[in-house]
């Protein structure tokens, strides 16, 4: 069975048709991407699933329930993680404090149920996964900085470190590698791979980056203009006449 | 050693309406302690960032609630005060999944609209609260049946309730609450992406505050013996906000300190009155322009720096 389930999503904005029914199904197992030209609808759909919109028609399923529509914490709790276009960190506090607030953030939603629990020091959370899941993306020497004074990069990977924290079943990534440079990059197409293959975790990625989405992605779904044009493996996609059709004239290079 | 430092300061400080005696300064150190008790429930709003022009009327549902309850239905004060502590806690929370949608300007907005209804509530009331004319003839608080009519015995007993406010609020944000709080006021899209629910856990402070501020208003009801609409009015609640600024907001601390500088201001400037504003108004503005986290970060500073030159002193000593 499939662990999401897309299925005939759409979204309109007032007269604008973003997404149009759009039907896919992730495999367990893969990464799976998702490309278009600019305005193509690719964040849209990503926020759809995400629960930052609800979809004005559709229906997205997580590993058999239905959250069309769920607010985006009761999609984060049911087991998707996300990371964001550019950064969000907590920025004042270091990096090991912005890995225990996710796990907190996380696993602690109920106030009542888990107060014992929440009255305890806020140094004290899961010192071991966070020095594990730093050493995994790669911050393992810098706990103690700030995320405030870390580079571009490497707040991107913290952004990736704390949505780990959330031991989610399913990673979304939106255009992770917006606004790296290559050295940075590769180290991201390699921290993608580890993740689907060390820790078991689903990952769907929005880029723009095509030498990083043929690298790393099992499935691609190419769109343009709010609709699907195509889905299949790189290969398929990079001689799919639809898809060289869309990118046509906008100076893409399929690497 | 800090701790004890700390400890000895507040001892100090809270006997000094015992130590100078008699029914004014008693009545005095009582006012600072209720206030204080304010303080902080404006104080954990702020730490949400939010601004709360509720808090008074809160107070005011509190102080007529503990007062009727006595008044009408001879309830204890003691049962009066904690009932409707918990009243005005649940009620605030039911409200609060509606206001607490709400952000900025339009939640000060809001609450303001709300503080006005429960005012106007109060004045039109009149067979109950007795209305502008006010309410008279409120019991003493009694503890277990034991009247505090000793203001040195009531003293005490609201000096107690603002400790326990303060130990409950710096409790809340020293712990891993605390970090969920922090995160939500700093990045919410970011805190719920990660699983959190944060228009619960604002609701939640949201009605923690309103039960500090209705214990406050039953206290200010037991120890006047008198109640009138206008103790309540949205000027109370700038009165907060202003202790806060000057305390420091980032601490609970700070918003027991405003409260200690500003209440007996009042008192203080009595040959004075024509200056008081203009008094009130150099201290607001100097703590906007060179206190930056208030009283308690300039303090904070003080010791770090004090820290640092001890460091290099030692370092000096090691050289030589």
């Amino acid at each position: 069975m499939a662990l999401l389930e897309v299925d005939g999503v759409g979204r309109r904005f007032g007269g604008v048709q973003a997404v149009a029914d759009v039907t896919f199904a992730l495999q367990p197992g893969e990464v799976f991407g998702v490309i278009g030209p600019n305005g193509a609808g690719k964040t849209t759909l990503f926020n759809l699933i995400a629960g930052l919109f609800e979809p004005s028609s559709g229906r997205v399923v997580l590993d058999g329930t239905d959250i069309t529509g769920w607010p985006s914490d009761s999609v984060a709790r049911l087991g998707i993680g996300r990371t964001f276009q550019g950064v969000h960190t907590f920025k004042g506090v270091t990096v090991r404090e912005n890995l225990q607030r996710a796990a907190l953030l996380a696993h602690s939603f109920d106030p009542l149920r888990h107060f014992g629990n929440l009255m305890r020091r806020r140094s004290s959370v899961d010192v071991a996964v966070c020095e594990d899941v730093a050493r995994f993306v790669g911050l393992h020497d810098r706990l103690e900085e700030t995320a405030a004074g870390l580079s571009y990069g490497l707040k991107k990977l913290l952004g990736i470190g704390m949505a780990l924290m959330q031991q989610p079943r399913l990673l979304l990534m939106d255009e992770p590698a917006a606004g790296l440079n290559p050295t940075e990059k590769r180290r991201l197409g390699e921290v993608i791979r580890d993740i689907r293959q060390m820790r078991c975790i689903d990952v769907m990625l929005v880029e723009h980056d095509m030498k990083l989405i043929m690298e790393t992605c099992d499935r691609i779904l190419v769109m343009n203009q709010g609709r699907p044009i195509a889905l299949g493996d790189p290969t398929q996609v990079r001689s799919d006449p639809a898809v060289i059709d869309a990118y046509l004239g906008v100076d893409y290079d399929f690497a | 050693m800090k701790k004890i430092i700390f400890a000895v300061v507040v001892l100090a400080v809270a006997g000094v309406p015992l130590a100078i005696g008699g029914k004014y300064a008693l009545h005095v150190g009582s006012m600072i302690a209720i206030t204080a008790t304010l303080a902080l429930s404006m104080n954990l709003m702020l730490r949400i960032g939010q601004v709360s022009m509720a808090q008074g009327a809160f107070m005011g549902m509190g102080a007529y609630s503990s007062a009727l309850l006595t008044m009408k239905l001879d309830w204890s004060p003691m049962v009066a005060m904690l009932a409707s502590a918990v009243v005005v806690g649940m009620l605030a929370v039911a409200l609060g999944f509606v206001f607490l949608r709400i952000k900025g300007v339009f939640f000060v907005l809001l609450t303001y609209a709300f503080a006005q209804i429960v005012n106007l509530s109060i004045q039109e009331a009149s067979t109950w609260t007795g209305g502008n004319n006010g309410l008279y003839g409120i019991p003493k608080l009694a503890i277990l049946g034991f009247r505090m009519v000793e203001p040195s015995a009531f003293y005490l007993c609201a000096l107690a309730v603002a400790v326990l406010a303060w130990a409950v609020v710096h409790s809340v944000f020293r712990s891993r609450i605390g970090a969920i709080l922090d995160s939500i006021e700093q990045d919410e899209g970011l805190s719920r992406a990660l699983g959190t629910n944060a228009l619960r856990w604002r609701v939640a402070v949201f009605g923690l505050s309103a039960v500090l501020a209705s214990l406050a208003g039953s206290l200010f009801a037991h120890h006047l013996n008198f109640l009138s609409p206008a103790n309540f009015t949205f000027l109370q609640n700038v009165d907060l906000l202003i202790m806060n600024i000057v305390g420091g907001v980032s601490s609970p601390t700070g918003a027991v300190l405003g409260a200690l500088i500003l209440v007996p201001l009042p008192e203080l400037l009595r040959d004075a009155k024509q200056y008081e504003l203009l008094i009130y108004g150099g201290i607001l503005l100097g703590s906007l322009l060179f206190l930056r986290d208030g009283l308690v970060g300039r303090l904070g500073r003080l010791s770090f720096a004090r820290r640092a030159v001890q460091t290099m002193r030692e370092a000096g000593h090691g050289a030589a």
